[in-house]
């Protein structure tokens, strides 16, 4: 009886003990490793570990790359967020007034259908489109009397290539959630709202929108991950990062410092500067979300 | 509300309700979506020689499979497919070991620490995915796991946030009548977990799989460090070895053939399993 129930009080560690074991080792450890590298000059080419204070931070605030890369990073967020946001939440609105159950399929399925491709794949798909030797586009330009572009490789237009194929990428998910969402409002409320003499326009913002928050919050916080994370697949086929550092982004910069340049040391102080960043939009999406959200039936 | 703005307003209404103005902006969209793939698809049946000449065309003239024969004999593109296919597998049924027991313990078993250890896990959804990458390679590096298939595979099971939360929420709507009465009849925690709790969320376990399948099929950045022999790449690395090859002129044509094989067997896979999918990403809103 003593081992059954000993079994009983241990028997869920035991179901947790290995998601447990592999975040631990794979995800927190190698995050407060990189906390103590970021004081150190330990890396391949000078294997001596040695605490060197702030050293591998002033680094990387002096290097102009950080500083573009951060700015970037910026211009990410500010064309991508409200884009994979609002693009999807109007066209999930306008599904829902698709009629024939035929089309509403090959709707979502379409545009859903760029999301399952590897970033590899996407990348390679539109570089062949971008390309300024016989690329699509400029073939097209060119067909039309039009100059031609050099597209990802023009550094004023690189960053928008990899905008624009991370949304061709991305939006698909976001709208699939916001639809199932939208469409589970119950139509009641909206009836009511009708008789009231609420326009569509009004009532899709007073009523519609905040009776699905849950999903937005969700939405919210995974599009903000997406936009500093993913994007880094689709700048290293795309761009590289290039030309001249004009398409990268912190995450992708803190990449090509650690195992471009082995530069462990530096790679690591921003790979901590940005676990702070994380933390700090998390905790600000919780606290803007908080109070709005509304967690009814 | 001025007497001028009622026409307008009642104009906006019947254009919202007009079909076409739907139809028009979502056909526009799939146009958007679908045209890169369908280009890719063109090009790898074109012959290359043919691709490299300016002009349109919507369908190859002339199609051949040449492109897919160049492409498997200049590389290993058949090692990468079953690379791809290994990688993909072994990654979900670890994801799966983990994440259903766990799933199924924060939803229904009672322990200290139940909380704690559940936001442990998920806060993880919110780690980028490259932010490890440094000591990871490092220490992969120091266990001799460089280029081979479990370097890749091993550190990828992690990323298991997103399955626990959703194995959890999954089990939660169990009801614990069942469970109670399984208790009563002296049923322990691993019986009432495998024989009770896991034959009635199959469908779920099934739309878990296939994102997870999807998922690390497209695993790209952490494959491109950990792997370097030319046969152990899996198609989504692989793929690049066809963008420089002679005076850094990619070879479209195979290169698109690649792509397309690449996204075949995920492609098959969703069009399968698509109720199954869509079923995972909005049940949650939707229950």
């Amino acid at each position: 009886m003593n081992g059954v129930m000993s079994w009983r009080v241990l028997a869920p560690y035991v179901f947790v003990a290995p998601a447990l074991v592999f975040v631990g080792v794979f995800l927190y450890g190698p995050v407060v490793f990189s906390v103590v590298l970021s004081f150190s000059d330990w890396n391949f080419i000078h294997p001596d570990f040695n605490f060197v204070g702030l050293q591998n931070y002033r680094r990387i605030f002096a290097d102009p790359n950080f500083a573009s890369a951060t700015w970037n990073t910026l211009l990410y967020c500010l064309g991508l967020i409200p884009a994979q946001i609002l693009i999807p939440l109007g066209l999930a609105a306008l599904l829902l007034r698709v009629r024939s159950p035929w089309m509403m399929n090959f709707y979502k399925g379409a545009l859903f259908l760029p999301t399952i491709l590897a970033y590899s794949i996407a990348g390679v798909a539109w570089l062949w489109l971008f390309d300024p030797m016989n690329g699509f586009f400029n073939v097209v330009l060119t067909a039309l009397g039009l100059p031609a572009s050099r597209w990802h490789t023009d550094p004023d237009l690189a960053l928008w290539c990899v905008t624009l194929v991370t949304f061709w990428k991305n939006f698909g998910l976001n709208m699939l959630l916001l639809f199932a969402a939208l469409i589970s409002v119950p139509r009641d409320v909206l009836e009511a709202a009708e008789i009231d003499g609420a326009s569509p326009w009004h009532r899709f913002w007073t009523i519609e929108v905040p009776l699905i928050s849950p999903t937005f919050f969700f939405v919210a916080v995974t599009t903000v991950m997406n936009v500093l994370d993913d994007i880094v697949g689709t700048i290293d086929v795309l761009t590289g990062g290039g030309p001249f550092g004009q398409s990268s982004n912190i995450l992708y910069y803190m990449y090509q410092r650690g195992l471009g340049f082995f530069q462990f040391g530096q790679a690591s102080a921003s790979a901590v500067l940005i676990i702070g960043l994380v933390m700090v939009v998390t905790w600000l999406q919780f606290r803007a979300f908080e109070r709005k959200v509304h967690y009814g039936s | 509300m001025a007497p001028w703005r009622t026409p307008s307003l009642v104009r906006l209404k019947a254009l919202a309700r007009r079909p076409w103005l739907a139809h028009g902006v979502l056909t526009a969209m799939a146009v958007f979506t679908l045209f890169p793939m369908f280009w890719m698809l063109t090009t790898a049946f074109t012959p290359n020689d043919l691709v490299l000449q300016r002009a349109f065309r919507f369908l190859p003239e002339d199609p051949t499979i040449a492109n897919f024969v160049d492409a498997f004999t200049r590389q290993p593109v058949f090692a990468w497919l079953i690379n791809s296919i290994v990688i993909a597998a072994a990654v979900t049924l670890g994801k799966l070991a983990l994440a259903v027991p766990a799933g199924f313990a924060f939803a229904q078993l009672r322990f200290a620490g139940r909380e704690v250890l559940f936001w442990t896990v998920i806060a993880t959804m919110t780690f980028p995915t490259v932010i490890g990458i440094v000591p990871l390679y490092v220490g992969i590096s120091m266990i001799g796991w460089y280029d081979t298939l479990a370097g890749v595979i091993v550190p990828s099971i992690a990323y298991i946030g997103f399955y626990v939360f959703f194995m959890r929420q999954t089990f939660r709507g169990l009801a614990p009548e069942i469970f109670e009465a399984a208790r009563l009849d002296g049923a322990g925690p691993l019986r009432q977990f495998w024989q009770i709790a896991v034959p009635n969320i199959l469908p779920a376990v099934a739309s878990i799989s296939v994102i997870s399948f999807m998922g690390a099929w497209n695993i790209y950045l952490w494959a491109l460090l950990v792997l370097d022999s030319p046969e152990k790449r899996m198609l989504s690395v692989g793929i690049k070895a066809f963008s420089s090859v002679d005076d850094f002129t990619p070879l479209w044509g195979p290169m698109m053939a690649v792509a397309v094989v690449s996204t075949l067997p995920v492609l098959l896979l969703f069009l399968c399993a698509q109720k199954v999918i869509m079923a995972a990403f909005t049940g949650r809103t939707d229950g």
